[in-house]
């Protein structure tokens, strides 16, 4: 562990606002061409609104396609908030800190983008309100709750909701912070979103609490959400490749394990962006690359089981269909990417203490994490439905269309932007975090060692 | 500055205070003397039970060794056994891993469970003679063992259980070096000879405490593997694959996860009686309680989780295969153990360990663990009974056709059932008398490392975290 | 010939594969009762056709003895239907008279119940119909013109059901066996398709459902089918072999 580097007050508010008291010179441009792409995104999904679903590549026998690749892709990645938030903060793991609010962001980023894939990937899309509505007056009948697309909405919107609350109570101290140091119309937005934060015992008292449960009531949530979304296809008996047990868990890790790494895409990030070295070190990338390495791991076993159970039945079926998803053109070239990408070459690296506290190596094997669980996700769910049935008829593959290529983009685009948007007026390392860390930690002397050290509560 | 010390103000009394190094080898090595008498009592007991146990083993094998359609019972009983004395040594693994100050005073009470798994292999024996072979009457059954020759499971099983006894023990052993050392300086009479010959020379220096570490990572980390291994094997080949069309990839995840409820929950009652009957108050704080609590609690919901995912895609998926199935293991014979198994193994340690001032204590803690235990009796029997039941004939049909009526257990049945655990809680008593119950180096250790502090206006501990 | 008691139904279909002699003449046949889009070439080729019915052609044994087999495949209307539990908005359902219906008017498109099917005979459209005019006055009135964004699948002629048993229950009486038929069974010209009820004991699909030569489509998904195949019959194998038309 590195030396402890003791930051004072007044020079962690300084650098932890220099997004909102100032705007970095690059913020502008990024935005600038990050607002061009979300307006194509826009643009095109009009489009594809307007004309129909006949733009994108989907055909029987695969009816969902990238569009829900990238659905699953999203949500998994708002795995991140609650994990580093909720679990880190029940579990007492100190080095979470500074990463807080970055993955609770993230976490709302990502499940507003995922939301409008279910939406715009529907048939008839302005009609959705009947789906997710839980009244309905015009109808006379309510909603299926059989069906796993009804527990989406429910569990998405909860887990929303959830975030957002967490992200804001998170956020409290912050505010007053900023509504102290601002002027004119900023100040009046703060100090109405701030309401009427002071920093008494009380409020902190409060404030603590509200964190503490919300960290365990979001914790069935946060498992129930992807769970849900696997269930969408490990219920259908008929899809070799989905029904399949082990789903539910297996969705849940793998979604730790690509939110994580997208958390510390996002960290090296704000490292170079905002140049927070002194709060955002070395030792914090460290710790979650041995996260990473366990949920990595874990995430493997799953894998594991889940190839050996589908080959356990032996079935002509489901042995063809795993045949074509690991040996045959196109399949198997994705298949050796996400493998390698996913697993292959990032947890190796990670084992390297010289790996884990390079903050290039960190992002790049992060992003690499990322490709590979994407294309996880589309390897379960399109070869899983291009599956050569016992019917010639159905007999198609599946290639998706510049529209649907172009909405993926737009939603990278789109977090990205609101990203950003967010920083320019809300802090993205949290500014108490990184002053109770400092006062949390100590340095005790053992023989003639110097050890680092942590307040706990006492038993 | 306002953290969680804050939120549990209410809570806060002093904190325990720290005890001499000297003191604590003095103390602990005293333990494993002077016996009470109801120690002896209880002793006996078990011991009488345990051979008992395994005599009715025995003549079971002689009477009905052709039947296999009458040995569910034993084979609940090998995933029990498997589940409590395997499990319960990655409590003192898996916190080691993740430098949790709170559980090295309880890492040896857990390592003796590994001893246990003696009681694991006698009930696997005449389970690996009986298993039917891959092919029966020209027919493959379907087995994660594709292609492989046809006593794999049989072989690689009763492999895998030998080999994680061995690791178990030497997992126990690397640990214990100090404490043998300790018990060569402190004992008397066999105790010390036995110190002598086991500390191999133990005196402290710094490369054999590297050396030490170094083993416990490694024995751990091959514990670990083997135990999942082992959980993987014994599921699939004593349970799943005796079913036509059982095909529940969550399974052994399921299996194994529910091996590591059952040891923390043995762990738990371990640590209860002795820090109860043997006056260990000062060493076994509630805070390692307060964890274990925790523990269980994420793993009992873990469980519901996993047999939920399960359930439901079976539930939802309606083919033959998944209808047979829920009508066998959960609909059908064995309806009464599923509702026991939910109750006990779920609702009621659910909401006994919800509660903060339960994990806080010891009686309700260890009231709950017993009733887990219980509960994961009755649902290894709800899993591995009615699988046994399918007559060997039909093992290798594409599903289930006919769903076998309820196996009652016959007196042997609870005689070995009765047996195997009471010869866990026996080789556990015995093996205290061999070793302390607690850790010295690490009870050391973790006065060494925590320090209690004032902190505003209450009580901390500052814990020193090396690397 | 008794009939069921009134409003008793559960319609069926047997489908005798070894009159079946794949002329297409059902297929054709319901294209035009159900105002199916035309399957311009284009369609076809990115597996966007629509085909409520269609006669499939699949391989029977392993090479030098392979034969080559055509079976004519249509929603199968499981009694134990995937699509149904998953859709949200309950735009398939199971009624009363045995039939898998789908409610256009409900459908939002989400494709989950075509993902669900083992048979694959959901159909999505892609695209807002579109007839050449010179079509436009030959489309059916009963039936709806499914707009873009739907499911649809084959619906037994349910608007035939219909017609069928409005005038029986004007004039009191059964609907006689036979009177309803499906666009497809009547024009079939072996009579391979027969459409019937199977309540009634008497029925002729009720008779024809003994033979033993009957099989269901995939019976592994225990989906139950209210489609009912008779084997084809070969000349040098033994009848009766259930499974041998499900492709395993």
């Amino acid at each position: 562990m590195q030396q402890r580097r003791e930051l004072d007050q007044v020079y962690t508010n300084r650098k932890l606002l220099n997004g909102q008291l100032d705007t970095p010179k690059w913020w502008l441009p990024t935005v600038s061409i990050l607002g061009v792409v979300v307006l194509i995104g826009v643009v095109v999904i009009a489009t594809m609104i307007n004309k129909g679903l006949g733009v994108t590549g989907l055909a029987r026998p695969v009816y969902w396609g990238l569009f829900i690749t990238t659905f699953v892709f999203w949500v998994g990645i708002s795995h991140a908030g609650i994990m580093i938030s909720a679990i880190l903060r029940l579990t007492q793991a100190e080095w979470r800190r500074p990463v807080t609010r970055a993955a609770e962001l993230l976490t709302v980023f990502s499940l507003l983008t995922a939301l409008v894939f279910p939406l715009i990937h529907a048939g008839r899309p302005w009609r959705i309100a009947y789906w997710i509505m839980p009244y309905d007056v015009a109808r006379g009948i309510y909603p299926n709750i059989r069906s796993p697309l009804i527990m989406d909405p429910v569990a998405i919107s909860t887990y929303l909701t959830g975030s957002t609350l967490f992200l804001y109570i998170a956020l409290l101290p912050d505010l007053g912070n900023l509504r102290d140091r601002t002027t004119g119309w900023k100040n009046a937005m703060y100090t109405v979103l701030a309401l009427g934060w002071r920093g008494n015992p009380r409020q902190w008292k409060m404030q603590t609490v509200g964190g503490i449960l919300l960290s365990a009531l979001m914790l069935p949530i946060f498992v129930s959400v992807h769970s849900i979304v696997s269930w969408d296809f490990a219920i259908a008996a008929a899809v070799e490749g989905w029904h399949s047990t082990i789903f539910a868990p297996y969705f849940v890790i793998g979604a730790v394990h690509s939110g994580v790494s997208a958390v510390v895409t996002m960290m090296a990030l704000m490292r170079w962006l905002w140049k927070w070295d002194d709060f955002i070190r070395p030792e914090h990338f460290d710790a979650l690359a041995r996260l990473l390495i366990v949920v990595a791991t874990g995430w493997l076993a799953f894998t594991f089981l889940e190839l050996t159970f589908a080959l356990y039945g032996q079935d002509a079926p489901e042995i063809a269909l795993r045949e074509m998803q690991m040996f045959q053109w196109p399949w198997n070239a994705l298949f050796i990417t996400f493998f390698l990408t996913a697993y292959l070459i990032p947890v190796p690296m990670w084992l390297f203490k010289r790996v884990r506290t390079n903050i290039a190596l960190m992002f790049w094997t992060s992003i690499l994490v990322n490709v590979g669980m994407w294309l996880e996700r589309f390897l379960i769910i399109v070869p899983g439905l291009a599956r050569r049935t016992p019917f010639v008829y159905t007999w198609e593959a599946y290639r998706p269309s510049p529209v649907e290529w172009t909405i993926f983009i737009w939603s990278f685009a789109w977090v990205t932007f609101l990203m950003l948007l967010f920083s320019r007026f809300f802090p993205l390392v949290p500014l108490f975090e990184a002053k109770e860390s400092q006062v949390f930690t100590d340095d005790v002397m053992i023989g003639r060692a110097k050890v680092p050290a942590i307040v706990r509560e006492a038993d | 500055m306002t953290n969680e010390a804050v939120a549990h103000e209410s809570d806060h009394h002093a904190p325990p205070p720290n005890v001499a190094a000297d003191v604590v080898a003095r103390e602990l090595v005293a333990t494993t003397t002077g016996a009470s008498g109801r120690f002896k009592a209880w002793t006996w007991i078990l011991g009488i039970l345990s051979v008992v146990g395994i005599a009715a083993l025995i003549v079971k094998f002689i009477d009905q060794g052709d039947d296999s359609t009458k040995w569910g019972y034993v084979a609940a009983m090998v995933s029990f056994l498997l589940s409590v004395a395997g499990g319960a040594p990655m409590v003192a693994m898996a916190p080691v891993m993740a430098k949790a100050n709170w559980v090295r005073p309880i890492t040896r009470i857990a390592s003796l469970f590994s001893f246990a798994g003696i009681a694991t292999l006698i009930m696997l024996i005449p389970l690996v003679a009986i298993l039917p072979p891959l092919v029966t009457e020209g027919a493959r059954r379907r087995t994660i063992w594709y292609m492989a020759p046809d006593y794999s499971p049989h072989i690689w099983s009763t492999l895998g259980l030998v080999l994680l006894l061995l690791t178990g023990i030497m997992l126990f052993y690397s640990a214990a070096l100090p404490d043998f050392a300790s018990m060569r300086d402190h004992s008397t009479g066999w105790r010390q000879r036995l110190g002598k010959r086991l500390a191999r020379g133990w005196v402290g220096t710094d490369v054999q405490w590297r050396t030490l570490r170094m083993r416990i990572g490694m024995f751990g980390t091959f514990y670990f593997l083997i135990l999942v291994f082992v959980n993987f094997l014994i599921s699939t080949d004593f349970g799943q694959s005796m079913v036509p069309g059982w095909r529940d990839a969550i399974f052994p995840m399921y299996h194994t996860v529910s091996g590591f409820q059952a040891g923390v929950a043995g762990v738990v009652i371990a640590l209860y009686f002795s820090r109860k009957y043997m006056k260990l108050e000062k060493y076994i704080h509630l805070d390692a309680f307060w964890s274990l609590g925790r523990l269980l609690f994420a793993l009992t919901l873990l469980w519901i989780y996993f047999f939920y995912s399960s359930f439901i895609v079976f539930w939802y998926g309606r083919s033959m295969n998944d209808i047979a199935t829920l009508d066998l293991l959960i609909k059908g014979p064995m309806i009464y153990a599923f509702f026991a198994g939910m109750i006990l193994l779920w609702f009621v340690p659910w909401w006994i360990l919800i509660w903060n001032k339960v994990r806080r204590g010891t009686g309700a803690m260890v009231v709950g663990s017993f009733v887990i235990l219980l509960g994961l009796l009755i649902d290894r029997i709800r899993t591995f009974v009615p699988a046994w039941s399918v007559p060997p004939e039909n093992i290798h049909q594409k599903w289930l056709q006919e769903i076998p009526a309820t196996v009652w257990p016959d007196v042997f049945d609870i005689l070995i059932m009765a047996g195997g655990i009471s010869l866990v809680a026996f080789t556990v008593m015995m093996m205290t008398r061999v070793i302390p119950v607690l850790s010295v180096w690490q009870v050391q250790e973790f006065n060494l490392l925590a320090k209690p502090i004032r902190y505003i206006k209450g009580h901390a501990t500052l814990v020193a975290k090396p690397d | 010939m008794t009939t069921a008691e009134f409003g008793s139904h559960n319609w069926g279909m047997v489908v005798d594969v070894d009159k079946c002699i794949g002329c297409n003449a059902c297929v054709i046949a319901c294209q035009a009762e159900n105002n199916i889009p035309l399957n311009s070439q284009d369609r076809v080729e990115r597996a966007r056709s629509i085909s409520w019915i269609r006669v499939e052609r699949y391989w029977e044994g392993d090479f030098p003895d392979a034969k080559a087999r055509f079976i004519p495949i249509m929603c199968q209307h499981c009694e134990n239907a995937p699509c149904e539990p998953v859709c949200p908005v309950y735009a398939t359902y199971h009624n009363s008279e045995g039939m898998n219906v789908q409610v256009y008017n409900r459908c939002v498109g989400t494709r989950y119940c075509a993902n669900g099917c083992p048979y694959i005979v959901r159909f999505f459209n892609y695209w807002e119909p579109v007839w050449p005019e010179s079509l436009r006055n030959h489309l059916n009135p009963d039936v709806t013109i499914r707009s873009r964004g739907i499911m649809e699948k084959c619906s037994f002629c349910v608007h035939r059901i219909r017609r069928e048993s409005r005038s029986a229950r004007s004039a009191g009486v059964e609907i006689a066996d036979g009177a309803v038929q499906t666009a497809c069974s009547s024009a079939c010209p072996t009579s391979a398709l027969n459409f019937g009820n199977f309540n009634d004991p008497n029925s002729k699909v009720s008779k024809m459902k003994e033979d033993k030569r009957h099989y269901t489509l995939l019976d592994q998904f225990g989906t139950d089918p209210n489609v009912i195949y008779l084997a084809k019959i070969d000349a040098d194998k033994k009848v009766g072999s259930g499974a041998a038309a499900s492709h395993d």
